[in-house]
Formats: structure tokens, sequence, C-alpha cells
């Protein structure tokens, strides 16, 4: 397996698809969590911003010790869309290319490609979020010189929980993306309906359980968006402004830690089983 | 049948039987592919060509029979490495180079770099090593993942009409590829609708209808037909073959 592993990296360092996500996950990042905070601080002449949020408030929210909730407070909408993208890109692009009879003929055995590809996918979300944490630590620290403020940093914990909790909202949603990719054998719907899912429906239906019909709270709670924004709220619990959109306190951690987990452990089971009994044409 | 060489044959089915669609795409074929030579699969579109190959190589589920490959059912983990397939269209990926595809490839047979540098070679695309596979014609794209399946060492080859598309120099090239491949021990299975192709096999493999029409070599063929080329072997065949299904079915 390691040599699939190898040689998928590879594949993905290679791909103009995989650098465009991750240069739009580090462009929204950067905009949302510290250009437009910080040019509305520069070019603010109120007390405050946006009718309510002192400006201070406002300047805070881009300081060190905000690193985490700048990083992967986007995670469970915009960097989750992005991650299914790659995630279907990757495994449906095999049906796209028609690479996928190649693969599963030529070489190792198809469970063996397939768990390949999933390491591979870990590993590349890996250090995507830690591209993400390095340039918002930059960008902080940019802004803490430049308008004199401490330099105060997370404790290690909340950098690994932060971290550890950001990588696992992307892996779970690339999964999704994955496990679309191999059911469907191609690209566009899965990323079609995915981004849907994420952007659309998980919004509708937490909006529609929160105020009008209530009843949809059991199946609001283990949407995979609703769990992945709580997971992302817990690991981040001094902010100085609100959270971003899809950040929320809907389930307990441990909760949405294990329903993570769980729709990781089931897509790849059921990429596996379809992959590994089903006819490749 | 006639086998070349000591130990099993490269290809050897009895009796295989493929349902698709409640259709018999193949009905009861046997036959045996000797080990290093060039075997030509022909027949006209739709006869089940592709649907052996894809059961020779294990990725076609089968009503009945059994294939085996170099000694082994077919689609055995030990033959991944023995066995090189190319698709009728091309397997590689649009948006890596050449030379990225197949170290891709490579990467994952274990294959040495160096690898690489031969099988480009050995399909004619040192020039666009470098290029992206997507900007290439679908000739060159069918060249790419010829080289693919070159790569390691594989004792047998099955390629999909892998000379469609391609001019006849190219063709003329390749097809001597084949021919050296085959005199160095390599077993080559070559699936085409041209007739005019098979002259180049040491023998051949007529199919219609998902039943062979005869297995020979194409000399032999033209005696037994009294024909001069293989195209009018075949159409001689298929009347022989009206001509005795009529007789057994009175009127």
């Amino acid at each position: 397996m390691s040599d699939t592993i190898r040689a998928e990296l590879f594949k993905l360092r290679k791909r103009p698809t995989a650098w465009v996500l991750l240069a739009t996950a580090v462009v929204l990042s950067q905009i949302f969590g510290y250009l437009i905070p910080y040019l509305s601080y520069r070019t603010g002449d109120a007390q405050t911003v946006g009718g309510n949020v002192p400006r201070g408030d406002v300047l805070a929210s881009t300081l060190p010790d905000q690193l985490v909730i700048n990083s992967i407070g986007g995670f469970p909408v915009f960097a989750g869309a992005l991650a299914l993208v790659l995630g279907a890109l990757m495994f449906g692009g095999e049906y796209g290319w028609g690479t996928v009879k190649t693969l599963l003929t030529q070489r190792p055995g198809r469970i063996s490609v397939l768990s390949g590809q999933l390491v591979a996918l870990g590993a590349a979300l890996f250090v995507g979020v830690a591209v993400l944490f390095a340039l918002s630590a930059a960008s902080s620290l940019g802004i803490a010189l430049a308008e004199n403020q401490a330099a105060d940093w997370p404790t290690v914990t909340d950098l690994a929980a932060g971290f550890g909790a950001g990588w696992l909202v992307l892996a779970m949603w690339a999964s999704l993306g994955a496990v679309l990719g191999v059911t469907l054998r191609s690209v566009a719907l899965p990323i079609g309906l995915g981004v849907v899912w994420v952007l659309g429906i998980e919004n509708l239906v937490s909006a529609m359980a929160g105020s009008v019909l209530t009843a949809l709270r059991p199946l609001r709670d283990v949407l995979p968006g609703v769990n992945a924004g709580s997971l992302v709220g817990a690991v981040m619990p001094d902010r100085v402004i609100d959270p971003p959109p899809g950040v929320t306190s809907s389930v307990a951690e441990p909760r949405a830690l294990l329903t993570l987990l769980c729709y990781l452990v089931v897509c790849a089971a059921v990429a596996a089983w379809t992959s590994h009994r089903r006819d490749v044409v | 049948m006639v086998n070349n060489s000591p130990g099993p044959a490269a290809v050897a089915a009895q009796d295989l039987r493929v349902h698709r669609g409640g259709r018999a795409v193949l009905d009861g074929l046997s036959f045996e592919v000797p080990r290093g030579l060039v075997m030509g699969l022909l027949g006209p579109s739709g006869c089940g060509k592709t649907t052996l190959m894809r059961a020779i190589v294990g990725v076609q589920v089968v009503s009945g029979g059994r294939v085996e490959v170099l000694g082994l059912p077919a689609g055995s983990a030990p033959l991944r490495s023995r066995v090189g397939y190319v698709t009728q269209a091309p397997s590689v990926y649009g948006d890596l180079t050449v030379t990225e595809n197949l170290r891709y490839f490579a990467a994952i047979l274990g294959a040495a770099d160096a690898d690489v540098r031969r099988v480009v070679d050995q399909v004619g695309l040192s020039s666009q090593a470098d290029s992206v596979a997507g900007a290439l014609s679908g000739g060159e794209r069918a060249r790419v993942s010829l080289a693919g399946a070159l790569l390691g060492t594989p004792e047998l080859l099955v390629l999909d009409e892998p000379t469609v598309g391609l001019d006849p120099v190219l063709r003329r090239d390749l097809w001597q590829l084949f021919g050296r491949l085959a005199s160095q021990g390599v077993t080559l299975l070559i699936s085409s609708h041209v007739m005019d192709e098979a002259e180049r096999c040491q023998r051949l493999l007529l199919m219609r209808d998902g039943r062979a029409l005869a297995d020979d070599t194409p000399q032999a063929l033209l005696e037994r037909t009294q024909t001069h080329d293989v195209e009018s072997a075949f159409l001689a065949l298929v009347d022989e073959r009206a001509r005795t299904t009529t007789e057994e079915v009175p009127s």
C-alpha cells in the first residue's frame, strides 16, 4: 500500500486542481478572517463596526490568540465544500479519465488502491490545514505588530484540538465526496449534489429545526454539517465576536466528534464495498 | 491447439459464457493463446472482443466456464504485475503530462523511473514527454496508455484495439514493437476489427456473435477457406457457419 500512497501523493502534487482548491481555501480564509475585519477596523470612524461590534473587538478578533477560530472557522461550510470537491475529483476522476480500469486490473488489489487513496487524501488535508494555520498565524502576527498589540498565542492544547478538529471536519467532507465519486462513477454529479447539500440543504434543515419545525431537531443533530459546526464551536471557547456561519453549539462535543468519526468510517466502508464488489466498466 | 513453450498457455478458456442484459455476449468460447506470440482477436464490432478481454484480465463477471491466465484463474492477485491491459478508450489523466502519468503508474507498480523513459521511447512519445496528456491527439493518448501497460515486465499484454486512429507509419512502428516484444517471450493478445492487421499476427481467433469462428494461423485459415486475404476468409467462414446452421435446422 505504501507504493499506492506515494503514487497518489505524487499525483495530487502534480494536479492543478488540488492547488486551485488549496489556493481558494487560503484566499477565502485570509479575506474573511483577516482582510475584511482589519480593513473594517482601519477604515471605520465610529466606535462600532457594522452597527454593534466595538472596533476594539474587531481588531481583537484578528490577533494571535484567535488563531484557532480564524483558521478553522470556515471549515464547516466553505472549506468543507472545497474538501468535498477534492474527494469527488480524486475518486470520481478515476472513472472520468478511465484510469480505474488500469488501476484495478494491473496494480495492487482494489482495497489496497482505495486505502492508499484515502490515506493520501488524509495526508493532503493535513498539509492543507497546516498551511491555513501557518498563514493565519503569519497574518495575525503581522496585524499584532502593526497595531502594537500583544502576540498571545493559543496554548499547545488548544492548537492541537483545533488542528485535529479542523482536519476531522475536512476529512469527513472529503470522504463524503469520495464515496459519492465512487458510487456515482463521475465527478460532476457528486460535486453538484454535495455542494447543494453543504450550502443548501443543511442550512435549510437547520433553520427549519430552529424555528418553525422543531420536530426536525433529531434529524438536524445527525447532519454532517451541523456536527462539523458543533465540533468546531466546541474547540474555540474564547471568542471575541460572533462565530462564523456554520459554527454552532447544536450538538455536544463528544457526540459531534463521534458522529464525524462515524461518517468517516461509514464512507470509507461504503466506498470499499462498492469498489470491491462492482464490475469495472 | 498449440503451445509454443513449456508450462501452461498464456490464456486458456474453456466453455466461457458471459451474459449481459439477458443476451449471451460470449457463448461457450474455448481457445488457447500459446506463449510468446502475437495473437490477433478479430471480429466485427459487438462480437464480444472487449468482453473476452475483460474476462481475461478479471474485471468481467462470467456466467459459466473458466479462464486461466498464465496457469492461474483470471483476475488472481499474483497476475496483476504479470498482465498489462490497455483499454479501448485511453486510460490517462488528462491534467498530467505524459511523464507524470507514467511516473504515477510506475510508482504504483514499483517500477524504476528509468523504466518510464524506456516505455516513452518505445511508443514514440519522447518529443511529447512533457506535454499535458489532455492536449494530445487521441492516438497519442492511446500510446500513453500502451506505455503504461509496458511498465515493469508484463508476461501477457492484452491490448484492445491499440492501433485505432493511428497513422500508417505509427501503426507499422507499433506492430514492429509488438513483434519485438513477442520475440522476447511476451505474449500479446491484440483485438482489432481491421482485418488487414491480421496478417501481422502469428495466430488468429476470429469471432462473431460471441462465438469462435476459427482459431488458427493466418496461412492455415487462407488455405482452409481458399481465399487470399483474412477478410475474405472471415466472410467465407461466416457463410460456412450459416450453411451449417441451415442444414442442422430442417425446413
